[in-house]
């Protein structure tokens, strides 16, 4: 068990059959998603400024403590969640934390009181919705093939057919976007700096994580 | 006697093409659709066309990972559902207009004792529901304030209960009937607080 990735393995913490692991690839990841997660913690959101041209007038907007308290949660549960999928040793966990954080980025910016946010939030939430079910296809069809979803077993049985790392792989898309950004640039014209950062943050180490696991698997 | 000339897995295979079309059939609509709830409708449509999918790989852990797909399926709708009702400014700020229905003082107390009772009686996940629907019925009822803080609290217990049931299987398993009917308990208590507030919701507060 654990051949390719035993080499250069940290950190291993067994469940039973499932074991979490952090390898030289996901420490660094992880470490990442640590930072910001207490980076959202600890600082306070920024508040966008607009200068009034031909005056040296500006305006600033104020960010409600209830909304500044609610975006803080989402982001701290978006980034442990983050750690969660990275971290984890078990396809179906990495996929319920994939759906996590496709519902965490959709809070993040839930309660901005902008139509623009709140267009491109909900179109967003629908690709989500679409995404859940080829995680868990993929999932069921490891699990059908395989006999199990241990990371480190499949490892061993190294059978993990293409179609369902390609079905995991649509679903990562549409629950992080990771490449394609651009689905959510909207998005982040919610103001509340660290918080909306997390949204990035965790797709782009959900898709690191994700290319992880199928180059072990 | 009808008798299908087909082997089992035949059959799967052929509902397997079947649900593959249905969803073909439902993601086609989506491209035509305009409008943005009627999209999430029929997004909601998909998903349960490719939760048969799943059911239809046919093993019975593949079949495990059906309900939780229901389950993030429902959370996610709600959440989207709450997003597209902030977006279009939907959400009810004035007062409803007052019937007077005499029944509705006295009905639904009764009704409700009695279900929920009896749901008490039967425990387990099927007790739960309907105690649960007991209790929404008696919620419906007129002059009723909903106590949501307790009715959380309660489901707060009740699955720190599970949690003490799980641990005296794990390392007590001579005590296994105790386990049992903490569990039943526990999740009777969960499912009822869960429907019942998920029964009662009305909007933003």
């Amino acid at each position: 068990m654990f051949e390719q990735i035993h080499e250069q393995t940290l950190l291993l913490l067994p469940f039973g059959d499932i074991v979490h692991y952090l390898s030289g690839y996901t420490v660094i990841l992880a470490a990442f998603a640590v930072m910001f997660l207490l980076l959202a913690l600890v600082s306070l959101p920024e508040r966008p400024i607009d200068i009034v041209f031909g005056t040296d007038g500006y305006y600033i907007k104020e960010i409600p403590v209830d909304i500044m308290k609610f975006q803080r949660f989402m982001a701290l549960a978006c980034g442990i969640s983050t750690i969660g999928a990275i971290t984890t040793g078990d396809i179906f966990n990495f996929t319920l934390f994939a759906i996590f954080i496709g519902i965490l980025n959709i809070g993040i910016v839930a309660a901005v009181e902008n139509k623009h946010v709140l267009d491109a939030a909900f179109s967003y939430g629908l690709v989500v919705m679409m995404a859940t079910i080829p995680l868990f296809a993929g999932a069921a069809t490891i699990i059908a093939t395989c006999g199990t979803l241990s990371i480190g077993e499949l490892v061993d049985t190294d059978a993990t057919p293409l179609i369902a790392k390609l079905l995991i792989l649509i679903g990562v898309f549409g629950e992080g976007m990771a490449p394609f950004y651009i689905g959510k640039t909207e998005i982040t014209r919610a103001p509340g700096a660290p918080y909306i950062l997390m949204i990035h943050v965790s797709s782009l180490l959900l898709f690191l994580r994700t290319i992880e696991i199928f180059l072990t698997v | 006697m009808i008798e299908i000339p087909l082997a089992m897995p035949q059959i799967y295979t052929i509902g397997i093409a079947i649900a593959f079309f249905t969803i073909i059939i439902a993601f086609s609509s989506i491209l035509q659709e305009k409008d943005d709830i009627h999209k999430m409708i029929i997004i909601d449509l998909v998903e349960i066309t490719g939760l048969v999918v799943i059911a239809l790989i046919a093993t019975d852990l593949a079949e495990a990972l059906i309900l939780p797909g229901l389950v993030v399926g429902i959370a996610e709708i709600m959440a989207i559902s709450e997003l597209w009702l902030a977006k279009e400014n939907l959400q009810q700020k004035h007062s409803a207009k007052k019937l007077d229905i005499e029944v509705m003082k006295t009905a639904p107390p009764i009704i409700g004792a009695m279900l929920t009772t009896y749901g008490i009686f039967l425990t387990g996940f099927s007790g739960g529901l309907i105690a649960a629907l007991g209790l929404m019925i008696y919620f419906f009822g007129k002059n009723v304030d909903v106590p949501f803080a307790k009715i959380e609290n309660a489901a707060g217990y009740a699955w720190a209960l599970w949690i003490i049931a799980f641990l005296i299987f794990m390392f007590i398993p001579s005590q296994w009937f105790l386990a049992t009917m903490l569990a039943a308990v526990g999740i009777m208590l969960k499912v009822m607080a869960k429907m019942s507030l998920v029964g009662t919701m009305r909007g933003a507060e």
